[in-house]
């Protein structure tokens, strides 16, 4: 407060914070227009001078009427002056304006018996402001202010009970004052019904209860002494919220409106934390009581004690299966996984003989280096062949063709071949050193026989009356007329009647090698024929035998091989021998060549039989011979006589005729036909002319497989 | 064919089954005739408590679709009275422990009268109003809340009954006839003009409060009367 003394009175601003001016006389008198401040005092302005001061005082206030008047406006003046000095530090850092607008934050009942409301000021606008906070209720007009600002603290009206009504709408407003002015709040309804929020529970309590040795906690409090539950006034209902200390999450439970809960499934020597909180019907949740702190005794002390009685009665159980296994895995191997039979030819896909499409069959057959140019591992073409003996003179001179190759050699490598038909070196009854020098004269002559075959096979013909076999595999490799060599083996009888007389001791000395020729049809699955070429000297006298090698990898023997040329049994699934005719000579002890005919298969029947045809001389090819005759049979090997000579018989099943006889190309000509087809389900037979008089020859073989020593039984007319 | 024969089958013995299972329910009655279950006077309570609670629960989600569909602007109350201002119901604890069992049954009771006709002229009038989508779910709500109230009224007076017969409480209750406190047509009170979607939303603001006055009411009188565990 200021006051300006003035000797004439005093002027009091009440706008100025209640600035008092007034006449005061100073102490020294020299100016009495002396106009000065003095900050106001609480205390009362000083008492007039004494008396005399006051004479004076008057004598000088007497003139006053014109000095004060002057004064006055003077004192206005310097009022103002002083004013603005004073309101310029102020104006220097803020700006006074009305204070910003205050809001009403929230409105909370704890039991619903009383309220308080809380509310942000605003800016103050730089000046001191005052809030206020006034309500209505509801369909009444009567504003009230609020009764208590301070209870609950800062910017906040608490409502007692006297004030408080429940279910009456509230509308209460907020106004911020400073000395520029001020502002009102947005209004809030409020119904005390609804916000309520109590406080949390109290006297919370955990225990562990037991339960036939399984501990249970049971949880128990009090609602919040504020709340008058106990009247029904106000219901509440609780949650609780448990976790074990080490955890982070908490499993909660709604206990509704009762005031004790159990908690089971506890972890043994666990410790658990509890909270618990409230929460009226229509209001908000308390916040969470104090945290309560509960150990679970030990209640399975054993636990790790089982567990490792667990680990080691099943390491124990593991350890005698384990054992039984490896005892018994043999025969587990045998009994989970049984070894499959599979193909043994080298080179023949089952998968592409499902597919049915015999040419890539037999194409995959083709091996690319066959037949090896180069000294090629004769064990890897391994062919099993009908041996037959062959006496050491009637042997035939065979040209080694590229293709040739020892089968001999073969079946003594194919020891771990099962299914194969051992019919020559392998077999016990054979003479092996035969057989080994059969193997070594191939050898030997295996580089030589690089020529051209079909002249060679000519002039041996010419020569000898040799007997080709006529090979073709998948491409008939004919030359115009030629023969195409595989190497045929057979040699007339005489040839092998002149044999050392170790060929004559038995049946199973005897050798004969047949070559087999892998000739297919071409409308079979398996096997085909092809026509035997005819050479031009087709009036070779010599027949003989041929015997078929298997289809997979024809064998072809040395033109010159001794007598023993094995045949072997090639283990296909079809194995055809193809026959070739064989003339026998006169007799059976005589050497002379004879004429070969040759006989080619029309055609393989579903039994596996291949049924021959001779090719007549002019009939190179069967479809010229119209008057070839159809389905003849050779199916039976009758034996071998006497003078090694495979007595080979018709089939029953088939006619009864030998369509060699029907063609009496050359006269009259001593034909055998042969033919044996060789399957695996099929033991290989032969037929014999019936004209042909070793037929009364019966020896054996009946079921036709001819195991070691095959004769070939040359018609002996 | 066979299917649809198993179908019919199965659909008539499951409604076997429901008219069996209504059929094996008893009545409650409070006086104890024959066929009917006895109830315990908490039970009384505890099943009127809870029917009050629903209808006030009910009534709330009714008023707050008004208001979120109608008023999302949130508009002040405003001058709004409701036609049960006549009764003189207690504001606070004090006032409603004050009161005494008796009169405060006598309240309930006709805090409950005054609403019965309201709430069925409401759902009739929401079903009749095609403007708004929502009205159909809204009006079955306004039907359910309509029988409530008819059944807690029965209800109460049931009770009120066989507190009489205990003896716990006084033979001062009478039915006083609501029409001397309460406008004969509720429906007018509120109308203004035409009984529309605001005098909907007026209506069920005020049959909010009072479920929820009901409702305390009883939970004050089951405590005064039986204090136990809830209370």
């Amino acid at each position: 407060m200021l006051r300006f003394h003035r000797l004439s009175g005093r002027v009091s601003f009440p706008g100025t914070a209640g600035a008092h001016v007034s006449c005061h006389q100073g102490s020294d008198t020299k100016s009495p227009s002396l106009l000065f401040w003095e900050p106001a005092e609480e205390s009362p302005p000083p008492p007039p001078a004494p008396r005399h001061g006051l004479r004076q005082l008057i004598t000088h206030c007497q003139l006053l009427p014109r000095l004060c008047g002057a004064m006055m406006k003077k004192a206005v003046e310097v009022i103002l002056l002083l004013f603005l000095l004073v309101s310029m530090p102020h104006a220097k850092g803020t700006r006074h304006s009305p204070p910003g607008k205050p809001t009403l934050t929230r409105c909370r009942s704890p039991e619903k018996e009383t309220f308080t409301c809380w509310w942000e000021p605003g800016s103050d606008g730089g000046l001191p402001t005052t809030h206020a906070l006034y309500y209505r209720k509801e369909n009444s007009e009567t504003v009230y202010e609020c009764p208590d600002y301070r209870t609950a603290g800062e910017n906040s009206c608490f409502f007692n009970k006297n004030n408080t009504s429940i279910w009456v709408n509230y509308n209460i407003t907020v106004v911020a004052t400073n000395t520029l002015g001020s502002t009102f709040s947005d209004p809030m309804d409020i119904d005390v019904m609804y916000i309520v929020k109590p406080n949390p529970p109290e006297r919370l309590a955990v225990t562990v209860m037991e339960d036939k040795s399984w501990p249970f906690l049971r949880v128990s409090w009090e609602p919040p002494h504020k709340a008058d539950t106990r009247s029904g006034w106000i219901t509440l209902m609780y949650e609780i919220r448990v976790k074990l200390e080490q955890e982070n999450k908490w499993e909660m439970h709604l206990a509704g409106q009762q005031k004790m809960f159990n908690i089971f499934s506890l972890r043994s020597g666990g410790s658990y934390l509890v909270q618990v909180r409230c929460k009226p019907d229509h209001g908000f949740w308390s916040e969470w009581s104090s945290t309560s702190y509960i150990e679970v005794p030990d209640y399975f002390p054993r636990e790790k004690s089982v567990w490792i009685l667990i680990t080691v009665f099943s390491a124990f159980i593991l350890v005698i299966l384990i054992w039984l296994l490896h005892m018994n895995s043999h025969s587990l191997k045998h009994c989970i996984l049984p070894p499959v039979p599979g193909p043994k030819i080298k080179g023949f896909d089952k998968q592409l003989l499902k597919n049915g499409k015999s040419e890539e069959i037999f194409s995959a057959l083709m091996v690319p280096d066959f037949p090896p140019t180069t000294s090629s591992n004769f064990e890897d073409l391994l062919v099993e062949y009908l041996e037959v003996y062959i006496p050491e003179g009637q042997e035939l001179m065979l040209q080694e063709s590229k293709d040739l190759h020892d089968g001999c050699l073969k079946s003594e490598s194919s020891t771990s071949d099962s299914d194969s038909g051992r019919g020559s070196c392998d077999s016990h009854t054979l003479l092996i050193d035969n057989c080994g020098e059969a193997k070594e004269e191939e050898r030997q002559q295996d580089q030589e026989r690089m020529g051209v075959e079909a002249q060679r096979h000519q002039k041996d013909w010419e020569e000898k009356g040799l007997n080709y076999a006529h090979e073709d595999i998948v491409s008939p490799d004919m030359s115009s007329g030629r023969v195409k060599t595989w190497p045929s083996v057979f040699s007339p009888l005489p040839q092998y009647s002149s044999n050392p007389p170790d060929q004559q001791s038995s049946l199973e000395m005897a050798k004969q090698h047949y070559l087999s020729d892998s000739l297919f049809l071409p409308d079979s699955s398996s096997t085909y024929l092809t026509q035997p070429g005819h050479s031009t000297r087709e009036s070779l006298e010599p027949s003989y035998c041929e015997f078929r090698l298997s289809n997979k990898q024809p064998h072809q023997l040395h033109p010159q091989m001794q007598a023993h040329q094995q045949l072997h049994m090639a283990h296909s699934d079809v194995n055809i021998s193809s026959i070739g005719c064989k003339q026998a000579p006169a007799g059976l002890q005589s050497p002379d060549l004879r004429s070969t005919q040759y006989v080619e298969v029309q055609k393989v029947n579903k039994e596996d039989m291949v049924l021959l045809q001779p090719v007549g001389k002019g009939c190179r090819h069967i479809e010229l011979c119209p008057q070839m005759p159809q389905g003849d049979n050779y199916s039976k090997v009758k034996g071998v006589n006497s003078d090694n000579i495979l007595l080979l018989q018709r089939g029953v099943m088939e006619e009864d005729r030998c369509p060699c006889e029907d063609q009496e190309i050359n006269g009259a000509r001593e034909h055998s036909h042969t033919a044996s087809t060789v399957t695996t389900t099929q033991k290989p037979t032969a037929c014999i002319h019936t004209a042909m008089p070793v037929q009364d020859e019966m020896v054996l073989a009946v079921n036709g497989y001819v195991d070691t020593a095959i004769m070939c039984t040359l018609p002996t007319y | 064919m066979r299917r649809v024969w198993f179908a019919v089958l199965a659909l008539v013995y499951l409604e076997h089954l429901e008219l069996s299972m209504k059929v094996g329910t008893a009545p409650i009655c409070a006086y104890g005739q024959a066929g009917c279950h006895i109830l315990s006077l908490a039970d009384f309570f505890d099943r009127v408590i809870q029917q009050s609670s629903r209808m006030h629960g009910i009534s709330s989600d009714l008023h707050s679709e008004f208001e979120q569909y109608f008023f999302p602007s949130k508009n002040s109350i405003g001058k709004r009275k409701c036609h049960t201002y006549g009764i003189l119901t207690p504001d606070d604890k004090e006032n409603a422990q004050r009161l005494g069992r008796e009169e405060l049954t006598e309240v309930i009771l006709r805090l409950l009268e005054a609403w019965g006709d309201p709430l069925s002229q409401l759902y009739w009038s929401m079903s009749q109003d095609q403007n708004q989508d929502f009205n159909h779910y809204s009006s079955n709500k306004a039907l359910e809340i309509s029988d409530m109230v008819h059944e807690l009224r029965d209800g109460v007076e049931k009770m009120a009954e066989k507190m009489k017969l205990l003896g716990v409480l006084g033979n001062t209750v009478s039915y006083i006839s609501p029409e001397s406190l309460v406008p004969s047509s509720a429906l007018s009170f509120y109308k203004q003009g035409e009984f529309n979607s605001l005098d909907h939303h007026d209506l069920l603001y005020c049959f909010r409060r009072d479920s929820n006055k009901v409702k305390n009411y009883l939970q004050i009188l089951k405590c005064t009367t039986l204090p136990g565990l809830d209370c």
